[in-house]
């Protein structure tokens, strides 16, 4: 009797510690893990194969890194490279439309941080389906981003060149430092006027191209100002974030035209896709703005 | 004496819109300044009228619908405003004036669908009808709002809401000559409303007997309160408090007769307002805050006092 | 003598939109210059009713109303305003006010639009003031004012008006005994010595009885008696209207009526 007992305790204990081992063969400890910008432990079994990215950044690191090929979702907004176009698009991403990322079966989902993308995130989860929530609001966020994705989808080599790369940008020195650069205001909306301060991407750009952001002093990513102080600072150019060369709608009114860069129509039309968020071209950003500085008259 | 001092506040606050500014400009470069004249004059004039066509559509509408807690903005105005505004910009309207036309249009629709409502089964705009009737009709706009936010591109009509906050960013002398000709109608059937507006106080059927033709002032006075708060609103966005608090104030001082209280409420609501934008242009620069928030951020403890004040008495 | 009729209804019918009846049928009255009428009847009579169809407020269904000779829908409210002085029942006070500035109220029907407040403004507001024996309130705050102080505010208000007709609506509902007759003295002295016509809704029958040269009796709408209180007032007519026994004595020749409790037989 006791014998049989003690058998059975001790096949009992070995079953269990059979099943642990086998959890722990799944243990993520082989798979792709990071911690993303929402603190959470986002890890993998396999590097994800099936990727759908809720942010055209997203979508051009992932190319740049040699993954593109595994997105199987995109935003509308996504048109870079030209062949994330053939990506099925699960539409404008503003909220993440649920039923349609879910519809890709993707085993990875990569949203920007923000509030409307947490309750997404949480709701793609409770589906089974994995999720990184990264933040890309400065161009100190690009090197972290490619990083981890580059984890998240086995391509780390490609990742940390594409951060190494980013990171030698945001340290480097203005292009050609001179005594008095070139002043310029960000201007996104003229009634109220919103301008561009320090901190931002943009402001970022400016410094990088050698140019002087004449809100720089102001903390704050966004502002609003009255048209007296972008008068009083007299930027020597109003960069617009535009696709066309059309002069904005403000352009002809008396009260803008105090403002001397109006009246001269000295604008800069920078392309949105290209100027709009932090992306792996960053350089080729700031080339661009320099380009237009040098250029335009 | 009081009328010389509400003068002298009027000129100081006018001098102060004109000197004060984020620019800095040193005095003896004022008189030729483009800023000057483009910008600070134009935008302080403005807030002047705005501040004065609130005042008296408040003194007005609190007659009306005696209720001592009246504003323009109770009659579902704003709400019209706002979906005009945010349709303009959903719509991608062309022209620089797309967003003023479309918020006075807008508030010129809720203005008739509640006088719409005031009149349904013969209520012959029974103040209480109006009031619902406005709240009514501002949370339906509001909902379309929403609406139209949630299904377009988001950080244009974030921009919108800056703009509906209330600001005088826009003023230019255009926007000035427009309510210089606009105002004055409106104005001038409120004015000459003043002694029907003291009977009304005393109800509707006493007014009547006292010659008061109530039916007819009460429709007159709605439509010309409304169509000034409509104007205010399409060119500075929604600035609250100030019809609700400066008839109060000029209540206190000046007594309850129409007659002065109209042209003082006028004086009163255009010296609040261009200070309060005066402060909006200068407290946090070379920031700027929207105005309706710096009306509210005064108002509510004038408001407190008042009400103090009232129960006291 | 035949005095001027100020006010005279011929067969009036009215009814108020959406009523579902008549609130009155065929009644009549003529009140000249110089007499003191009182209407007289239980809630929902329509006395109030008569009040309005006499200053031409309830459409007709039948019968006319002419004031001074022209049909009442003819004169403008402002012109009717200098005629006719009306105290109704309920009026608001949304802000304070002071007891002249309220009476000065009564001269606006005769204030030009953009014309000031002149002498003979000022001194009607005085004399109103006097004539209510109210002189000394002029600069009291209207909240403050009793009961019957602040009837013979709004009285004095309506004098302001130098009106030909005064109707008074239940003028003496919340007044204590000697404000009741305090007023109802007023409103006779003013009657006897300026010749006004005084139209008066009033419950109190029986000071109705000795003061009103006139009464008209009313019972759901329909004149149950009019003429001298003498002739109306009768013990038949009264029970039928008021549904209740009564019991009528005269007194300095005019009846007064006094109501029987339940337990004894009315004789």
């Amino acid at each position: 009797m006791r014998r049989w007992t003690v058998r059975t305790h001790l096949a009992g204990l070995v079953a269990l510690a059979a099943v642990a081992c086998a959890r722990g063969e799944h243990a993520p400890a082989a798979g792709p893990a990071v911690t993303d910008d929402a603190g959470r432990r986002v890890a993998l079994a396999v590097p994800a194969r099936r990727i759908v990215s809720l942010l055209p950044s997203f979508t051009e690191i992932l190319f740049a890194i040699g993954a593109g090929h595994r997105l199987v979702g995109r935003t509308a907004w996504c048109d870079y490279p030209p062949a994330a176009l053939a990506v099925p698009s699960v539409g404008d991403g503003i909220p993440p439309n649920v039923e349609a990322v879910a519809a890709r079966r993707p085993d990875l989902v990569v949203l920007y941080r923000s509030g409307q993308n947490a309750t997404a995130a949480e709701q793609l989860e409770r589906l089974g389906i994995r999720t990184v929530l990264l933040d890309l609001n400065r161009l100190e966020e690009l090197a972290p981003a490619a990083r981890r994705l580059g984890v998240l989808t086995g391509r780390t080599a490609a990742g940390d060149s594409l951060a190494r790369a980013m990171d030698s940008l945001v340290s480097q020195s203005p292009e050609s430092p001179t005594p008095s650069p070139v002043s310029l205001v960000f201007l996104v909306w003229d009634n109220p006027p919103i301008v561009i301060g320090a901190g931002s991407y943009l402001d970022r750009l400016a410094g990088l191209a050698g140019a002087r952001n004449v809100f720089h002093d102001i903390a704050a990513p966004s502002a609003q100002v009255s048209i007296e102080t972008i008068a009083a600072r007299n930027p020597d150019f109003i960069a617009v974030l535009s696709d066309t060369a059309a002069p904005p709608r403000y352009a002809g009114r008396p009260e803008w035209r105090v403002v001397p860069a109006v009246r001269k129509r000295r604008f800069l039309f920078l392309p949105g896709g290209l100027f709009g968020r932090p992306g792996p071209r960053a350089r080729e950003a700031v080339r661009e703005l320099r380009r237009r500085l040098d250029t335009t008259p | 004496m009081k009328y010389v001092v509400l003068a002298g506040a009027a000129l100081a606050t006018l001098a102060a819109a004109l000197l004060v500014g984020p620019a800095n400009l040193p005095f003896a470069d004022l008189p030729g300044s483009a800023i000057v004249w483009q910008l600070r004059l134009p935008r302080a004039v403005l807030a002047f009228l705005v501040g004065g066509a609130l005042g008296v559509a408040g003194t007005s509408l609190q007659a009306l619908v005696r209720n001592p807690l009246a504003d323009p903005f109770l009659l579902g105005l704003s709400g019209g405003a706002g979906l005009g505004a945010v349709a303009a910009i959903a719509l991608h309207l062309p022209g620089p004036w797309a967003l003023p036309l479309a918020a006075f249009v807008g508030a010129v629709g809720a203005m008739a669908l509640v006088y719409r409502l005031g009149l349904m089964g013969g209520a012959e705009l029974d103040p209480r009808i109006l009031l619902l009737g406005g709240v009514a009709v501002g949370a339906f706009a509001a909902a379309i709002t929403t609406a139209l936010v949630s299904l377009a591109q988001a950080t244009e009509l974030r921009n919108a809401f800056l703009w509906l906050w209330g600001g005088f960013s826009g003023a230019s002398w255009t926007t000035v000559l427009v309510m210089l000709a606009y105002a004055p109608l409106p104005l001038g059937v409120l004015v000459a409303s003043a002694r029907p507006l003291d009977l009304l106080a005393l109800g509707e059927e006493p007014a009547q007997y006292l010659g008061a033709d109530v039916r007819r002032l009460k429709r007159v006075v709605y439509l010309a309160a409304s169509l000034l708060t409509a104007a205010a609103v399409a060119v500075a966005g929604v600035i609250g408090f100030v019809g609700l608090v400066v008839p109060h104030l000029c209540r206190l001082v000046w007594g309850r007769l129409h007659r002065t209280l109209l042209p003082t409420a006028f004086l009163t609501g255009g010296i609040l307002l261009a200070a309060a934008d005066t402060l909006a242009r200068t407290v946090v620069a070379p920031r700027e805050l929207p105005v309706g928030i710096v009306t509210a951020l005064l108002g509510v403890p004038v408001f407190a006092f008042l009400l103090r004040r009232w129960t006291v008495s | 003598m035949d005095r001027e009729l100020i006010v005279a209804l011929r067969g009036v019918t009215c009814r108020y939109p959406d009523a579902a009846r008549d609130s009155l049928v065929s009644v009549s009255l003529e009140l000249p210059a110089g007499e003191l009428h009182a209407v007289l009847g239980p809630n929902g009579s329509g006395k109030t009713t008569l009040v309005r169809a006499a200053l031409g407020l309830v459409p007709l269904v039948a019968g006319e109303v002419e004031i001074l000779g022209r049909p009442a829908h003819t004169w403008s409210r402002r012109a009717l305003a200098r005629l006719v002085g009306v105290l109704p029942q309920r009026e608001d006070n949304l802000f304070p006010q002071r007891v002249r500035e309220t009476v000065l109220l009564g001269r606006y029907p005769h204030l030009s639009l953009f014309g000031g407040v002149g002498a003979t403004d000022r001194a009607a507001v005085d004399g109103a003031l006097a004539a209510c024996d109210a002189a000394d309130l002029a600069d009291r705050w209207l909240w403050t004012l009793s009961g019957g102080e602040y009837q013979r505010v709004r009285l004095a208000r309506a004098l302001a008006q130098e009106p030909r007709l005064l109707v008074l609506d239940e003028p003496t509902a919340s007044l204590d005994l000697r404000h009741e007759m305090e007023l109802f003295e007023l409103v006779r002295t003013l009657v006897d010595a300026q010749g006004l016509g005084v139209l008066m809704i009033t419950h109190h029958v029986n000071l109705a009885a000795r003061f009103a040269d006139r009464v008209l009796l009313l019972s759901e709408g329909r004149p149950a008696g009019a003429g001298a209180p003498g002739d109306v007032l009768t013990r038949e007519t009264v029970e039928r209207v008021f549904a209740w026994p009564v019991s009528i004595t005269p007194f300095e020749d005019r009846p007064q009526m006094t109501p029987l409790r339940l337990r004894k037989e009315a004789r």
